[in-house]
């Protein structure tokens, strides 16, 4: 076909919409002329990385993604799982990093905001909310206030619409100096009866109303943005950031739930990433049917906002719902009741169009499938993967090294300043919180335990990213059985660098190989997810994170695992004050202290080598078995504690389980401190537990089990040294204000 | 200071499973929960009544009510209308407090919690004010408090010096009023609960206080949090079961 414009002039638009010019060409052929007006927009848009997943879908189509459980998965805003009894966990995760680096508070919030639409668009109260941070070395520019807007502004959402953030995790490397990750899940509750919701378009004749915030100039191309890389004009993209209100989303979340489960909508889709025009050409696209959208109508907080800006605005809070003409009186009274409008903007065709009209003038006419289903797929380059920085096994005795354990260095400090700021326990649900190593939520109808956890091992990426892949989800899935939870589902939330880099292709490729296989092992299907490409900048790339949620049942949430040494007080049963009389004098809370290892992976230290080595085969079998092992440990009545050791080896472990006011007695341990790191280990603890750990684990899995010591009071004592267990709790508490001397 | 590592195997059966005994619900346990758009707690608040055998009731922010039909009233936490302007500030302007200030008139045992505070001092309906925390920044934290007078309907048979385990969670709970209106405060036994650790810079540890006529009485923590063993604590049931008389 004749494309007939003068070569600058399309060179300068499709800069300036960030397309090829072999999507352009693409694009020219399926409407059939060269784009114009409005098209560009529409096509810049949808088929940017951030909507269309071009880059990352031939790979995605590859996870493990359904078994009996899984109601809903890929095509949906979220996954949701049936847990049994009428009860379905509805989850996913996602990641805001582009506009947390440029305006962190916002940024956050906004992510928080989008993920938790993704859960109530589906009829589903959400009940909890995990994070997961990777931020630069404490001492970059500009990194002590991106810590701190990122966590004011996760708390400063979460916190107002009344969901509490109960578990995640904050990593520290130079790789994320100038593109720091801000990935948050949401997992919502669909209780017995409720109705789940979906967002494919049907009905001819239907109405789609527009309800929530009113549309302004804010986010405007918000989705190409975000499939850039960064340069060093990245401040510019200042007003490409959205703005969020907790307070209209809060509104938002119980009129959609009340108008969903009155059974009052047909269908409904938040307005996220590239907005109207993603919600409606998506809506019509999944259901096979047209829309006639009449811009003018739309809902305005500025008047000056011209078509083009209606549809790519990326304002927040907003939905867009397909109802029944007789119904919307009483979809109009329910929003009215939480002082929300309710707009009539379209009607859905029978005609696979998407008409958009402004002031009685078509602006376009487009099948929703060629921006949508037609939009670009790429085979990106990458090449198989081989193991990275693999010892032979001739290798491994003298070139390992020895980890060293470390305290009060960044990765070993309290997060409380975090924590803290998260509202913890909204919702009754909460039984652990962010004290402990996973969460664990009470399901009211059944009374199981709901447990959550986020995963992902910047340090283990960097030593092989494949092996990291797999560990993103074993060591989660260790740490949930060391709970006594079993993961029943995943989501995952994949930030890369540049995908047409080769060698970053690459690792994504053997990422999602190794998550799939860990998911199908586990039975444990990954039902959502998003991928972040080309977090970059100025050529530098992050370390490849996939970041990992997992969700997963507890039978009851009685006879809980400590992660920590046992206090008097809390072997008691109770922390309460009024209750401290009942606390034991004897010495019975004293128990015994043993490690569990799975010898298969070796390392030496991750994180003062300057390139670490490994030795070993993974095995994903006997990974899974030892996890399955473990929880079957874990829900023995006789054990006290379990906790997983962690990448910088026992001594670290050991003194974390300290935290909480009980010692350690060991022998002289100097053992472990001239030995590589293995995955997988436990330290358990419990009294005489030998046998009972024998019958837990399967002969094939050959478990190495040695008592370490006992636990005591007041003193963290391994051969002649000794400490005080408050002095290692003051180091830790403090370390964070050392690193972060104006976050204290 | 957080609760970890509960052993208790003592678990309640939650008793919001509406099941049956509805009758033997009076208007003498009928308790008014007061919704504002934007309001977090208001479900838990419900929940916790309904788990010590009270019967609660919504009430909207444009609602007006009789008094007569309630036995007390509650103001649960979150962020009523945002927190704009100020935290309680545009909540203690809506209808529903008009009924509210006639049912205080009338001596009605009125709880506020958290955000209730805030809104209950905006209100007038209690002495001082809740400023930022003096961290600056919202604060997430188990606190042990104090009962320094008792009051005759919430958490009625505490005795001075009792001491409870709950959670807090707030940005603005920092009790601050004039130094003269503080010393009145003592002198007239209008404080309630003192944090034994101050969290937030509250003046004189304060975390709860009362009106001159003691019906009226609110904290910054959160009792509704801590009814069971495996929330943490079960210390924040006294609060509520005193009310079934």
């Amino acid at each position: 076909m004749a494309i007939n414009q003068n070569d600058s002039e399309l060179e300068r638009k499709l800069k300036h919409y960030r397309m090829s010019s072999l999507e352009y060409k693409k694009a020219c052929e399926l409407v059939g002329h060269p784009l114009q007006g409005i098209e560009w927009s529409l096509f810049s848009a949808l088929w940017s990385e951030h909507c269309s997943y071009k880059s990352s879908k031939v790979h995605l189509r590859k996870f493990y993604n359904k078994n009996a459980r899984v109601l809903e998965a890929e095509g949906e805003n979220a996954g949701v799982v049936d847990l049994g009894g009428g009860e379905r966990v509805v989850f996913k995760m996602e990641s805001h990093n582009h506009p947390s680096f440029i305006e962190p508070y916002q940024g956050a919030a906004t992510g928080v905001g989008g993920i938790l639409r993704d859960i109530f668009t589906m009829g589903a109260r959400p009940i909890a909310l995990a994070d997961y941070l990777c931020f630069g070395d404490p001492k970059a520019p500009r990194m002590e206030s991106l810590v701190d807007g990122v966590v004011r502004g996760i708390g400063g959402y979460g916190n107002c619409v009344g969901v509490p953030t109960v578990t995640g995790q904050t990593h520290f490397h130079s790789s994320y100096n100038n593109n720091i990750l801000v990935n948050a899940m949401a997992v919502g509750l669909l209780r017995p009866g409720e109705k789940v919701a979906l967002s494919k378009a049907k009905g001819p004749g239907y109405w789609v109303v527009y309800v929530g915030a009113k549309t302004g100039k804010d986010g405007v191309h918000g989705a190409s943005m975000a499939s850039e890389s960064f340069d060093a004009d990245s401040e510019k993209k200042k007003p490409n950031v959205q703005i969020g209100d907790p307070y209209f989303e809060k509104l938002l979340i119980e009129s959609c739930l009340e108008v969903i489960q009155k059974d009052l909508v047909v269908s409904i889709q938040d307005m996220g990433a590239a907005g109207l025009t993603s919600s409606s050409f998506e809506m019509a696209s999944k259901g096979q049917v047209g829309m006639e959208l009449h811009l003018d109508k739309v809902p305005l907080r500025d008047s000056s906002i011209t078509p083009e800006e209606i549809l790519l605005s990326e304002s927040q809070e907003r939905m867009l719902m397909v109802v029944e003409p007789h119904q919307f009186k009483a979809v109009e009274a329910v929003f009215a009741h939480w002082g929300l409008d309710a707009a009539v903007i379209g009607t859905v065709l029978e005609e696979r169009k998407v008409r958009l009209i402004w002031k009685s003038e078509v602006l376009v006419e487009l099948d929703p499938d060629l921006l949508v289903e037609q939009a670009p797929r790429y085979e990106r380059p990458f090449v198989p993967w081989k193991w990275k920085n693999q010892l032979s096994p001739k290798l491994e005795k003298n070139n390992l090294s020895a980890l060293k354990y470390r305290w009060g260095t960044p990765d070993q400090a309290s997060r409380h300043f975090i924590t803290r700021q998260y509202d913890q326990r909204v919702g009754l649900k909460t039984v652990q919180d962010c004290e402990f190593p996973v969460a664990l939520m009470r399901l009211p109808d059944s009374e199981r335990g709901l447990g959550m956890a986020v995963g992902c091992r910047p340090e283990v990426m960097r030593l092989d990213a494949k092996l990291g892949a797999f560990d993103s989800i074993a060591y989660p899935a260790l740490q949930m059985a060391a709970q006594g939870i079993e993961t029943i589902a995943i989501t995952d939330c994949l930030n890369f660098g540049n995908p047409e880099k080769i060698e970053i292709m690459s690792e994504f490729v053997a990422s999602v190989e190794a998550i799939s296989e860990m998911a199908q092992a586990l039975d444990a299907p990954v039902v959502s997810g998003n991928v972040s490409f080309y977090n970059e900048t100025l050529g530098q790339n992050i370390t490849s994170t996939p970041a990992t949620g997992l969700v997963g049942l507890r039978p009851t949430i009685s006879n809980l695992k400590s992660s920590t040494f046992l206090t008097p007080m809390a072997w008691a049963g109770s922390k309460s004050p009024l209750s401290q009389d009942r606390s034991s004098e004897s010495q019975e809370f004293i128990e015994d202290v043993y490690l569990i290892s799975l010898p298969m992976i070796q390392h030496s230290d991750l994180w003062e080598d300057a390139s670490p080595v490994w030795s070993g085969e993974w095995d994903t079998s006997r990974v899974v078995e030892f996890i399955r092992n473990t929880r079957t440990l874990a829900l023995r009545s006789e054990v006290g504690g379990l906790r997983v050791v962690g990448s910088q080896g026992i001594m670290t472990s050991l003194m974390r389980m300290s935290l909480d006011g009980m010692g350690f007695l060991g022998e002289d341990l100097s053992r472990w401190e001239t030995q590589p790191g293995l995955f997988y280990q436990l330290i358990v603890t419990g009294h005489r537990l030998s046998t009972v750990i024998k019958e837990s684990y399967s002969s094939s899995l050959q478990v190495e089990v040695l008592k370490l010591g006992v636990t005591q009071k007041e003193f963290f004592t391994v051969g002649q040294r000794s400490i005080a267990v408050s002095e290692l709790k003051l180091t830790f508490e403090k370390a964070w204000g050392k690193h972060f001397e104006n976050l204290a | 200071m957080s609760p970890t590592n509960i052993r208790s195997d003592h678990q309640q059966k939650n008793p919001s499973n509406r099941s049956g005994n509805s009758s033997a619900k009076t208007s003498r346990s009928k308790v008014g929960v007061i919704r504002f758009p934007g309001t977090n707690c208001d479900r838990d608040v419900f929940e916790a009544l309904e788990m010590v055998g009270l019967n609660p009731e919504w009430l909207w922010h444009l609602d007006r009510f009789e008094a007569k039909k309630y036995a007390a009233l509650i103001l649960p936490g979150g962020f009523s209308f945002g927190d704009y302007l100020r935290a309680g500030a545009l909540a203690s302007r809506s209808p529903v407090m008009d009924s509210v200030r006639e049912a205080a008139q009338y001596g009605m045992p009125i709880l506020g919690i958290c955000n209730g505070f805030q809104i209950l001092c905006e209100s007038h309906l209690l002495p001082g004010a809740l400023v930022k925390n003096a961290s600056l920044r919202f604060q997430d934290q188990w606190v042990n408090l104090r009962l320094v007078n008792s009051h005759r309907s919430f958490g009625a048979t505490l005795q001075p010096g009792a001491s409870l385990a709950l959670p807090i969670a707030h940005g603005e709970g920092r009790f601050y009023t004039p130094l003269d209106e503080l010393k009145r405060l003592w002198d007239a036994q209008q404080i309630w609960f003192t944090y034994s650790e101050n969290p937030n810079g509250s003046l004189q540890d304060i975390a709860g206080v009362m009106n001159k006529e003691k019906n009226v009485v609110a904290l910054m923590p959160h009792p509704e949090r801590a009814m069971q063993a495996w929330m943490g604590s079960e210390d924040g049931r006294i609060i509520f079961e005193t009310l079934l008389g």
